[in-house]
């Protein structure tokens, strides 16, 4: 059957991109610039979408003080050995080439028509960046960072298409041809042909709970934007045959109730000046990890609060700028739930997992390649190149260099048994009547996760755990049903969402230690066979496969560069 | 309801489905004006109440978030 008659609409490109964020908009007008023909794939609308859709505040890793980049990957790694223990989980090159590419963003974003400078017209450096110490982050005034980059994309002649969604990625003889997608608003099929594929989609975050406790209908009030962080990325990849990095390391955090950020480098981290944590009868405390909130529980002590009130007044007037320029609701939100962010106690809620962020997603190299061919991924959903600055140089590093692979990568081929399969799984909720509403699975696979895996684990628990999952996804995944393509998005979302977590309990499963904030009950101590090491998940011939493996140190030139 | 179009102020320019992330709004073609279709899908982002030029769009939080 010719491709034309399977498909609403075939479209050729040379490089797709999945995913029209702050990575994926820097990435599209670049490669642009390079002469290619570029298509940009949104699942949302560019201009207000992804974790930048609000606005942004700051802005890290920027070279400053005299800091290296051997310096930068030493921070870096302490950084992630606070959040993660001890051990190296990505290349070691990647926050390298990070670092000592920042400046060149600086240039490369004014041409874009992005401010980098304060209203002043000099850079403003934060006294503290995320890594402590050096001043390696800046404020930035981006109310309005997205339009402006959906404006620069339009600009640089990148095709977009906006409301639509990837299903998954189109493969021939182990490199990458493409993608199908669906378009949420009208239902049709698309099959883009594309010679290279890159990924700039967000963190995974909806197998675990949202941010409030929602026992009503609103189940998508998450702290980043639910549509940018259903895991499309990591899914396609993986169901692609592409590696996925440390499925088992998930972020954590406390949860804040009546939390007015979208970033919580809003609080204190960057001004260098500390808000106050203590419990409910005044004891001040350092920030709880998850053992000890569980101890603090225990005497009775919590709820914990944080609160920023003796801190003085030119703080606060810069943590009102914050706010209005990452999320201009906000105040309003203050004012209408009657308390005052200034003085506000905010309660911190359990800690629990948040999201899969550094050092998780698809595994890459310091060229953003990942295993496959012609396969690339940048920003949030590929392992090291997580925040704002990464996913900004990743998308302009990629974005520069791509039309090398482009060149000599010959025409993809379209397996069209591939899109006759990946069409029927695409649509097949929309033909389904009486079946299970996506947000109803949805809901029971993050159940699944925040009760059988948890911030605190252990064997019994992640055994029950993937049993539930596993017979939840036989029973219930063929059953999705749609309504509409609106809802045909969201079931395919759920889709994403239960492979992701089916990998995440089994990597959980497979580290039989306790490291940083990964906590196994059954296994308190560190095994020292998994110092420095990643953990791969790929499907091979159709089976999940697991691999523990070293990641690459840093290159010999780098070293050298340093004396 | 947690967003709320005032219709006497709304003047249909289209902004807020246009750009929603959620795709909380549908076009009603009949009436020519956005309506809230899918409002469980909001995540209290603000961009519509932000972009709108006529304030015509509250977001108001639920109980549940009390």
């Amino acid at each position: 059957m010719a491709l034309d008659k399977l498909a609403d609409r075939v479209i050729d490109t040379d490089v797709m991109i999945m995913g029209g964020g702050i990575a994926g908009c820097y990435c599209a007008a670049k490669a642009a610039e390079h002469g290619l023909k570029v298509t940009l794939v949104e699942k949302s609308k560019t201009d207000r979408s992804g974790c930048g859709a609000m606005g942004e505040d700051h802005y890290e890793p920027v070279q400053c003080d005299g800091v290296t980049p051997l310096e930068f990957v030493r921070l870096w790694e302490e950084r992630q050995h606070d959040l993660n223990g001890d051990g190296r989980f990505t290349d070691r090159n990647i926050p390298y080439r990070l670092l000592d590419k920042s400046l060149w963003v600086l240039e490369e974003s004014e041409k874009l028509g992005i401010t980098m400078k304060w209203d002043d017209g000099e850079y403003y450096h934060m006294p503290s960046g995320w890594f402590g110490g050096p001043r390696l982050m800046i404020r930035v005034h981006w109310p309005d960072i997205k339009p402006k980059l959906a404006r620069a994309v339009r600009r640089s002649g990148a095709n977009i298409l906006e409301r639509t969604m990837v299903v998954d990625l189109l493969t021939d003889n182990g490199r990458v041809a493409g993608a199908t997608a669906i378009d949420t608003r009208t239902g049709e099929f698309i099959v883009i042909k594309a010679k290279a594929v890159v990924l700039a989609t967000g963190i995974f975050a909806r197998c675990y709970e949202p941010e409030e406790p929602l026992f009503y209908k609103y189940q998508m009030k998450y702290h980043w934007c639910p549509a940018s962080i259903s895991g499309d990325g990591y899914a396609v990849a993986y169901r692609a045959g592409a590696d996925l990095a440390n499925m088992d390391i998930t972020g954590w955090g406390l949860r804040i109730r009546d939390d007015l950020t979208i970033s919580y480098g809003n609080f204190d981290h960057g001004d260098g000046i500390r808000a106050k944590w203590y419990t409910w009868d005044g004891d001040e405390i350092p920030y709880p990890t998850a053992d000890k909130y569980r101890e603090i529980e225990l005497k009775g002590k919590d709820p914990i609060y944080v609160s920023q009130s003796h801190l003085p007044d030119d703080y606060h007037r810069r943590m009102q700028i914050a706010f209005t320029d990452e999320k201009a609701i906000s105040f309003k939100i203050a004012e209408e739930r009657g308390f005052n962010p200034r003085t506000h106690r905010y309660e911190l809620m359990e800690n629990h997992p948040l999201n899969f962020m550094v050092p998780t997603g698809v595994n890459v190299n310091d060229d953003f390649a990942a295993s496959l061919e012609g396969l690339y991924a940048i920003g949030d959903c590929a392992n090291g190149c997580h925040g704002c600055g990464n996913a900004a140089l990743g998308g302009l590093l990629v974005g520069d260099n791509i039309h090398r692979f482009i060149s000599g990568a010959g025409e993809p081929v379209i397996n069209q048994a591939q899109v006759a399969s990946q069409k029927q799984t695409a649509l097949a909720p929309l033909g389904v009547k009486r079946g299970t509403e996506p947000i109803e699975l949805e809901l029971s696979t993050r159940y699944i996760c925040k009760r059988y895996v948890g911030m605190l684990k252990n064997e019994g628990r992640l055994l029950e755990g993937q049993r539930r999952l596993r017979s939840l996804k036989r029973e219930f995944l063929p059953k999705l049903m749609a309504k509409d393509p609106h809802y045909l998005m969201r079931a395919l979302e759920c889709r994403n969402i239960i492979d992701l977590v089916e990998l995440h309990i089994a990597a959980c499963l497979v580290r039989k230690e306790t490291r940083g904030q990964f906590v196994r009950l059954d296994y308190p101590d560190k095994d020292p066979s998994r110092d420095n090491m990643i953990t791969i998940q790929r499907l091979e011939n159709g089976n999940p496969a697991l691999e523990i493996r070293e990641p690459p140190d840093l290159k010999p030139e780098y070293l050298k560069e340093e004396k | 309801m947690a967003t709320v179009i005032d219709y006497t102020r709304c003047i249909g320019c289209g902004k807020c489905y246009d750009l929603c992330p959620m795709d909380v709004f549908t076009w009603d073609e009949e009436m020519d004006m956005p309506v809230v279709t899918h409002e469980e899908d909001c995540w209290f982002c603000g961009v519509c109440w932000l972009e709108c030029p006529k304030r015509a769009i509250d977001i108001v939080y639920p109980a549940c978030f009390w």
